[in-house]
């Protein structure tokens, strides 16, 4: 399979398919992360946790999957950035996982039990789980961006504390805005009356909010970030990139102003994944760059699997990856009608 | 060497606690989906209150797996980065199989099964049709990054012996060892599902709460465990043969076999004491059982502990015991499976007390032999992590001790609460499950 393509190739082309299935990712999980954020704080009764609930039940578990493929992708397709990535950085993807778990099981455990106290623990479990996830992943990915402490060798010199640096916080805030502004708008699409119009005016503060993050994060990454102009500078095209960013967050300002909810929701995705791939775009050939010198980081060919197991793999997501949208993209048709004010949990 | 103690036992920990909740969902997806389609098929009342009793059971069950399996994938990296790179080119795509084809059939089928309402029943019988299919073609592709590490085949080690390539994929799904494991996995399951209804079952038996819905499930749960404990000590007597040849160790770690010889017997009463090499107590042997076990000849030579590599020994005692366990338990339920059919079918198990409460206690015991079983396979492939390529020890990640007791630490907490409340949860949908409606 995939014989005429020589190894690096089959590299480059996996790279670019681990850029995608992370923003693919990053967006699916936006607006139940960014219903989690909100959850504490705009739904007033019990109603509209339902209401909450409800609008992202259905699709959260099959959505999360990406986050295991964007793993299980790295770990087959570049098994030592798989290794290195989870190793350096062992307890930011602890915090991760303990996200992870936290949100999961409230989501589906939110209304099991009557007693009020659980409930408001696990409303408050997916406030906390949901901030975690996006935090911690704004946070890694902006160092990724900016490179790690890889010294000769492969060793790891960065500390937990130093992970949170001003430009990986901006990162870290920018995808918690990203996800809220996600979740605003998906609750004012999916959901009927008051939960609906509260989120939508929520939604008209924080698309800004996400333009004036974005803009200040792409200023930053340009500007600021060593080596980030590298590949901008050999290939004027990828300026596309920033661009289409600043253009959809503009757009999901516009259409959140003209009540225009569905569209907007759309236009912050994109704005949301095209941020993160300008970010990716600026550190090839590297998946791990180095922030101490270029040459200490993991590189894509050196991290590569086999010409074998590549083309296996690109074989099965070629096949595989179209089948799992289409029938995911039924699913949400099957759930489309609004969800009316009920007391019915259906949990 | 602490390190490599707690990167073992946090292993150990999350995977013991992950697959608590595996079993019952591969058994009751299948169920559900069977009782979701005879309702929508007869419209029969019965089978939707079994399907929406069984399905919430379902559903906080398969809540814990889920989040619990997540951990499983970080570790390969946080913990075992080394083998990580060391295997990344064999385990890898089977891993990223799984999620293709089966979390997202699970996940996505999931949560469509759970919101999609009695006027549209011929979908959402389809969905759980598409969860089970998920679950079972997930525990496939789990078995088959699992048997490289029991049985590794279609692979060559890399120029440099770093790592392993993969040189045929075929050949990882074709290994014989993943089928051997995957039928005992998978009935295994079957039986613990089948186990914890009739426990269930018998709960509101005693309640003097039989109606149809628990005497139907009743009826299904005592068939497929009959089934499935007879099953199983047949083809894994198959198994144990297969896996004696591939490692001999394990094999005769399982019943402390110490000396090369043939018609070996086995001991009934038997106290192995790996510190001597022998075993300190054995009585009641019988002539050449455990050759016939382990070779399928009675007369069969198998070779002892003794004879072996010393320093390719499993710890002896812990896999003997876990293997005793298990078969002991296997043996329990074949009779408890006999003796709740014969009740069932002379009408006698309504007013059967001591046997309902018997099965009450025993819904702990198919979790307790299944645990066993993986001790004996996953402990038993020890000092190897991919056996006869790379040892535990050199498969751990160079991270901060401090770092992973830590994590053990938080992980230990968080799952304390996540079982505790699992099970509180399971047991009030069951007690307030009386008057199913």
């Amino acid at each position: 399979m995939f014989d005429l393509l020589t190894h690096d190739m089959l590299a480059v082309i996996w790279f670019l398919l681990w850029c995608v299935i992370w923003g693919v990712y990053f967006i699916v999980d936006s607006f139940s992360l960014g219903a989690g954020l909100l959850i504490p704080f705009i739904a007033t009764d019990r109603v509209q946790r339902i209401q909450i609930q409800r609008s992202v039940g259905p699709f959260w578990g099959g959505n999360e999957v990406w986050l295991i493929l964007a793993a299980g992708g790295t770990f087959a397709a570049f098994p030592l950035v798989f290794s290195k990535m989870f190793t350096f950085l062992y307890l930011p993807m602890m915090l991760l996982l303990i996200g992870l778990i936290a949100r999961g099981i409230s989501v589906e455990y939110l209304h099991k039990d009557e007693n009020p106290h659980i409930q408001k623990a696990f409303t408050w479990g997916w406030f906390a789980g949901s901030l975690l996830i996006s935090l911690v992943l704004g946070v890694a990915f902006a160092n990724f961006f900016k490179g790690l402490e890889i010294t000769s060798g492969g060793v790891y010199n960065g500390t937990l504390l130093g992970l949170f640096n001003l430009y990986a916080l901006i990162g870290g805030v920018l995808f918690v805005f990203m996800s809220v502004t996600s979740g605003a708008l998906w609750i004012n699409v999916k959901t009927e009356g008051a939960i609906a119009a509260k989120a939508g005016d929520l939604a008209k503060k924080s698309t800004l909010i996400v333009l004036v993050l974005s803009l200040i994060f792409l200023v930053y990454s340009f500007v600021g970030i060593e080596g980030f102009m590298t590949n901008y500078s050999a290939t004027p095209a990828l300026y596309l990139l920033p661009i289409l960013a600043i253009m959809a967050s503009v757009l999901a300002v516009f259409f959140v102003k003209k009540d225009k909810g569905f569209p907007a929701f759309c236009s912050n995705l994109l704005a949301f994944f095209f941020v993160v791939q300008t970010g990716l775009a600026s550190i090839y050939p590297y998946m791990l760059k180095s922030s101490v010198s270029l040459e200490y980081g993991i590189d894509i060919f050196e991290a590569a699997s086999s010409h074998m197991t590549l083309s296996i793999m690109l074989g099965g997501a070629l096949v595989f990856v179209p089948i799992v949208i289409i029938y995911q993209l039924l699913v949400y048709t099957l759930f489309k009608e609004k969800i009316k004010e009920t007391e019915q949990a259906d949990y | 060497m602490e390190l490599l103690l707690l990167s073992r036992l946090q292993f150990a920990i999350t995977a013991a606690f992950h697959f608590l909740f595996v079993p019952l969902t591969l058994g009751l997806a299948l169920l559900v989906a069977c009782m979701e389609t005879v309702y929508y098929k007869n419209k029969d009342e019965t089978w939707r209150k079994m399907a929406d009793f069984w399905g919430k059971i379902f559903k906080i069950n398969f809540a814990v797996g889920l989040v619990s399996g997540l951990t499983l994938t970080f570790q390969l990296g946080t913990n075992w980065g080394a083998y990580a790179e060391f295997m990344g080119d064999v385990f890898g795509p089977p891993l990223a199989v799984e999620a293709l084809l089966a979390f997202f059939l699970e996940g996505t089928f999931f949560g469509a099964w759970i919101f999609l309402d009695r006027n549209r029943q011929k979908l959402k019988a389809f969905s759980m049709w598409m969860v089970a299919l998920g679950t079972n073609i997930s525990s496939l592709w789990i078995i088959i990054a699992n048997g490289f590490m029991q049985h590794p085949v279609g692979y060559k080690m890399a120029a440099d012996g770093s790592k392993v390539v993969m040189t045929d994929f075929f050949a990882l799904i074709t290994n014989n060892y993943v089928w051997y494991m995957l039928v005992h996995t998978l009935l295994s399951a079957y039986l613990l599902t089948a186990f914890v209804i009739m426990g269930i079952c018998a709960y509101h038996f005693l309640k003097s709460n039989n109606n149809e819905v628990f005497r139907k499930s009743f009826r299904i749960a005592v068939t497929i465990a009959l089934a499935t404990s007879v099953l199983l000590p047949v083809l894994g007597h198959g198994y144990a043969q297969y896996v004696t040849e591939l490692q001999p160790a394990k094999g005769a770690a399982m019943d402390a076999i110490w000396e090369t010889g043939s018609s070996v017997p086995m001991y009934l009463i038997q106290l192995p004491d790996s510190s001597i090499g022998s075993n300190s107590v054995q009585l009641l042997g019988i002539p050449g059982l455990a050759s016939f076990l382990y070779t399928g000849n009675i007369s069969g030579t198998i070779t002892g502990l003794n004879q072996l590599p010393q320093n390719e020994l499993p710890p002896v005692e812990k896999i003997f015991w876990s293997f005793r366990l298990m078969t002991i338990l296997g043996s329990l339920f074949i009779l408890e499976a006999l003796v709740g059919l014969y009740l069932q079918k002379s009408g006698k198990l309504y007013t059967s007390d001591k046997y309902l409460k018997l099965l009450m206690w025993s819904i702990p015991l198919p979790y307790i032999a299944i645990t066993a079983g993986w001790i004996v396979a996953e402990v038993g492939r020890q000092p190897w992590m991919v056996y006869g390529l790379l040892r535990t020890a050199n498969g751990i990640s160079s991270v901060p001790t401090s770092d992973v007791l830590l994590s053990i630490v938080l992980i230990s907490a968080l799952y304390m609460i996540l079982i505790v409340f699992e099970i509180y949860l399971i047991k009030k949908t069951v007690v307030n499950a009386t008057g199913v409606e």
